[in-house]
């Protein structure tokens, strides 16, 4: 049968943001594929070197929409390396559920969108009422509720509001009940299972190879959580284990792999979060005013020429690694030169050549089982 | 049984009488007959499909309340409770107040005490509260009833655009297709024994007949488009639909061979007359009619052809304006049509449930049998619409090419042929014609007598039992036993608890 092109984007349902796959068909299977990024390139990087540190923040934010906390808590770790600023134990405390909270939503983004990819709509519009709970706890630390602005050189804006650690307890609480409701609804559909099951497999030696990382390489056996391995903050202090999938095939892990990746993932947010606020030191009732020891310590704003900032952190799609070189515009307030790791920037590609071979209908399964954001693939 | 609501009879005789009476002595008193024939034809085809149509709009109200409330916050239990209780004391409108001669009152009191006693009130779910905080202000007669109204005008004020290099002529044609083949189906299916457009004799044969045109106007759109997403689509729809039409044909097949008719309205007769519906002596013709319906009316989880999340919106792309809402209406009309053929095959059709032993209670028994038998038939096709079409679209994900095709030659099409034998064996060996009766209370043509023992209603409810045994048995998760965990669930490295992170 003839072959043909189809370009899937830049709008397009399968996409979830601005990028096109181009997809050569034979009927209905997969022969070629070919991946156009860059559709949102903003120039982050460059944009970095005439701001202040303090004002790189925000647009770390909006490096990925749909998980603000854990990128702009990344480019923080690096400009404290830099700067050499030191972390009061309750902001990073703080810090680590703010950013485990926003795991969850974002993971919770991911299943909703993931739903629809397959075809179930129920399944988003449930996603999207729970991460509503956690966006209101994010919003009562940050003001906001996308782009929080909420870590600081040093520590972080504001103590959590008194009350707020009852809340979270609660919505946790009722989260892990709901995540049950979730695989009642998919994992006991034979649906679900035949239309993720024994698709988009990807081994680990090739997503290695890639450089993919974070949960989707978890999925095909391989321990890389950075949490885990190097623990930043105080991951070696809260009760969890990273979820690591292995995988029934030799052909590696395939999407039913990923998605329980992300569910188990989920839960394990849900316990670290439940221990942390027991031991957040200073109690989790308490609130100290902004600017208080407790929470936010004094950081130069001035980094000396030469000197290096870097940072390894485990987002939510996988891992981000800052650089920041000191001393730019010879008074050394702003970078000389920003570097952004993207995890996702690796992986897109990736993600297009394992289509191929498989049918149309399984692109949106394969793609959103990768759980791509293009806000951060093209910075 | 004939229903009490004949308007064949009626209309028939009264235009009869009323064009004698106008044409006495004109000279068209010859033709006078002739005359109220066709005033009669027209009466009845506009009376039935004004009924149809506009009970659609119920389809989509139910589907739209169902499907919302389904996705809501508190699950289905809210679905079914919001349409009479509001959130936080306030209702969708008052709507009951707006029922002449008030005799909306007693729906309003005891709207009014639900609300008190299982209302929302307070912060008791807060999240409930965020999403009932919507527009209602301004008149409503039945909340949200007539927003197809409001969305057909939309569509009407909508350009008409045809794709620069597609196929004019049969680009303009396939939508035309589509929905004149629908609304000719409608045609056929009667809404009680004395309301229906036409009846012919063989009127399953012809309805199914222009049930099969609908696809060629799928695949004309699908190629005329000039557009990749609306080829893949058309070719999807018509690799489905025909793999989907022979186990459909051979459960209606069945359906016929057990009632000995190829006619509607004789297929309802018999079910009264022998005594159960259908449903109960072939379960598994039912559910095969069911899933091939879903596949044929194209909704999830069959909905390949206009899967969104690959193909876009499939064959439909191209279309805007009225084009689309029209195809939009004739995929809800064949749900209808779908649904309405379910009631009519399996369900008894116009006849009241239980016609006989509650109607011969004295006086709830004369109010059940007063209801006409258009109610019945439009409740028993609601109500298949709201727990099948639309539950299956609310649980269930998409299903893939390849594995539909499969799904439908493999497992559906041996099914329905065992279905047509069991029909045919049915009718052979057990079958008491003689015990047939066309009274209120029905016949008994189904008793079963094993070695001089006779056990009434012995047929249908072993065969009821046997498939809901079944279906049981297969259902059973074998693994629950074994494991209180999920059956997939996670293998994480270490044993939760056992680890503490960065201490290896």
């Amino acid at each position: 049968m003839a072959e043909m092109w189809i370009t899937m984007g830049p709008q397009h349902p399968m996409t979830h943001g601005l990028w096109t796959l181009r997809v050569k068909v034979d009927g209905e299977t997969v022969t070629d594929t070919e991946a156009e990024l860059g559709y949102i390139h903003r120039g982050v990087e460059k944009i970095c070197e005439a701001r202040d540190f303090t004002q790189i923040t925000p647009y770390c934010d909006r490096l990925c929409y749909v998980s603000a906390m854990t990128w702009a808590h990344s480019y923080v770790m690096a400009a404290e390396d830099l700067l050499e600023a030191e972390v009061p134990e309750r902001a990073e405390y703080i810090r680590l559920m703010a950013a485990e909270v926003q795991r969850l939503a974002s993971h919770l983004m991911w299943l909703g969108a993931f739903g629809p990819d397959i075809g179930n709509l129920t399944l988003m519009t449930w996603c999207l009422r729970d991460r509503e709970m956690f966006l209101d706890l994010l919003q009562e630390l940050g003001g906001s509720r996308m782009h929080y602005n909420y870590p600081r050189i040093g520590g972080v804006k504001r103590d959590i509001p008194i009350g707020w650690a009852g809340r979270l307890k609660a919505k946790v609480k009722l989260f892990e009940h709901r995540i049950k409701e979730y695989e009642m609804l998919l994992d006991e559909s034979t649906i679900w299972l035949v239309r993720l099951q024994g698709v988009g497999y990807a081994t680990a030696e090739d997503q290695l190879d890639a450089g993919v990382t974070g949960p989707n390489i978890r999925a095909a056996g391989v321990n890389t959580d950075v949490r885990w391995t190097n623990p930043y903050s105080v991951y070696d202090q809260v009760d969890w284990e990273p979820a690591v999938e292995k995988p029934t095939s030799v052909k590696g892990a395939d999407c039913y792999d990923r998605y329980r990746v992300r569910m188990e993932e989920m839960r394990q947010s849900c316990r670290m979060l439940l221990d942390a606020i027991d031991k957040v030191p200073g109690g989790a009732n308490t609130h100290y005013q902004p600017g208080d020891e407790m929470i936010l310590t004094k950081a130069p704003t001035r980094a000396p020429e030469g000197a290096t900032g870097f940072s390894t952190y485990e987002c939510t799609r996988g891992v981000s690694n800052f650089y920041i070189q000191g001393g730019g515009d010879g008074r050394g307030k702003n970078p000389y030169r920003l570097s952004i790791r993207s995890p996702m920037f690796l992986t897109i590609p990736y993600v297009a050549k394992t289509m191929i071979g498989y049918k149309i209908a399984d692109i949106p399964a394969i793609m959103g089982s990768f759980d791509p954001c293009i806000g951060e693939t093209d910075r | 049984m004939n229903d009490w609501l004949g308007l064949h009879d009626f209309i028939y005789y009264r235009t009869r009488e009323g064009a004698n009476l106008l044409l006495e002595g004109t000279f068209l008193e010859s033709s006078a007959n002739d005359i109220a024939f066709f005033l009669y034809t027209l009466i009845v085809c506009l009376t039935t499909f004004g009924g149809i149509l506009l009970s659609m709009f119920m389809i989509l109200w139910i589907e739209r309340k169902f499907y919302a409330r389904v996705n809501d916050r508190r699950g289905a239990t809210t679905a079914l409770r919001s349409l009479w209780v509001g959130e936080n004391g306030v209702t969708a409108g008052e709507w009951w107040n707006m029922i002449p001669y008030g005799l909306g009152k007693p729906i309003g009191s005891v709207n009014k005490w639900l609300n008190k006693v299982a209302g929302n009130s307070g912060h008791k779910h807060e999240m409930v509260n965020r999403v009932g905080n919507r527009s209602w202000y301004g008149v409503t007669i039945f909340p949200g009833f007539f927003q197809n109204v409001a969305d057909g005008m939309k569509f009407l004020t909508k350009e008409h655009m045809v794709p620069s290099r597609a196929d004019k002529v049969i680009f303009e044609l396939a939508p035309f297709l589509v929905i004149s083949s629908t609304i000719m189906i409608l045609g056929m299916v009667p809404l009680a024994s004395g309301i229906y457009g036409a009846n012919p004799e063989l009127s399953v044969l012809f309805a199914f007949a222009i049930f099969g045109i609908a696809p060629l106007g799928v695949f004309f759109a699908g190629w005329s488009s000039n557009n990749k997403y609306t080829l893949l689509g058309g070719i999807r729809s018509a690799a489905q639909l025909t793999a989907y039409e022979i186990p459909l044909l051979l459960s209606i097949l069945g359906v016929c061979i057990m009632a000995g008719s190829f006619n509607f309205i004789e297929i309802i007769h018999f079910q009264h007359s022998s005594g159960v519906w259908l449903f109960f002596l072939m379960p598994l013709g039912a559910v095969l009619f069911l899933v091939s319906m879903i596949a044929e009316v194209e909704r999830i989880p069959f909905d390949m052809p206009e899967a969104e999340a690959e193909l876009v919106e499939g064959w439909w792309t191209e279309y805007g304006g009225m084009r689309f809402g029209l195809l939009f209406a004739a995929e809800y009309m064949r749900v209808y049509a779908a649904s309405i053929l379910f009631a009519h095959f399996f369900m008894g059709g116009w006849h009241a449930p239980f016609a006989g032993t509650i109607g011969s209670i004295p006086l709830l028994g004369d109010a059940w049998l007063a209801i006409p038998g258009i109610i019945w038939t439009l409740l028993k096709a609601w109500l298949i619409f709201t727990v099948v079409f639309v539950w299956a679209r609310t649980a269930l994900p998409r299903i893939r090419t390849d594995q539909i095709l499969e799904f439908g030659w493999r497992m559906l099409l041996p099914l329905a042929v065992l279905q047509v034998a069991l029909a045919l064996v049915y009718r052979l060996y057990f079958f008491d014609a003689s015990a047939l009766s066309d009274t209120v209370a029905g016949g008994w043509s189904w008793d079963l007598t094993i070695l001089g023992f006779t056990l009434p209603w012995g047929l249908p409810i072993l065969t009821t039992a046997f498939w809901i045994g079944l279906f049981t048995i297969l259902m059973k998760d074998e693994y629950i036993e074994e494991n209180e965990e999920r059956m997939y669930h996670i293998r994480t490295m270490t044993p939760a608890g056992t680890h503490t992170a960065g201490k290896e």
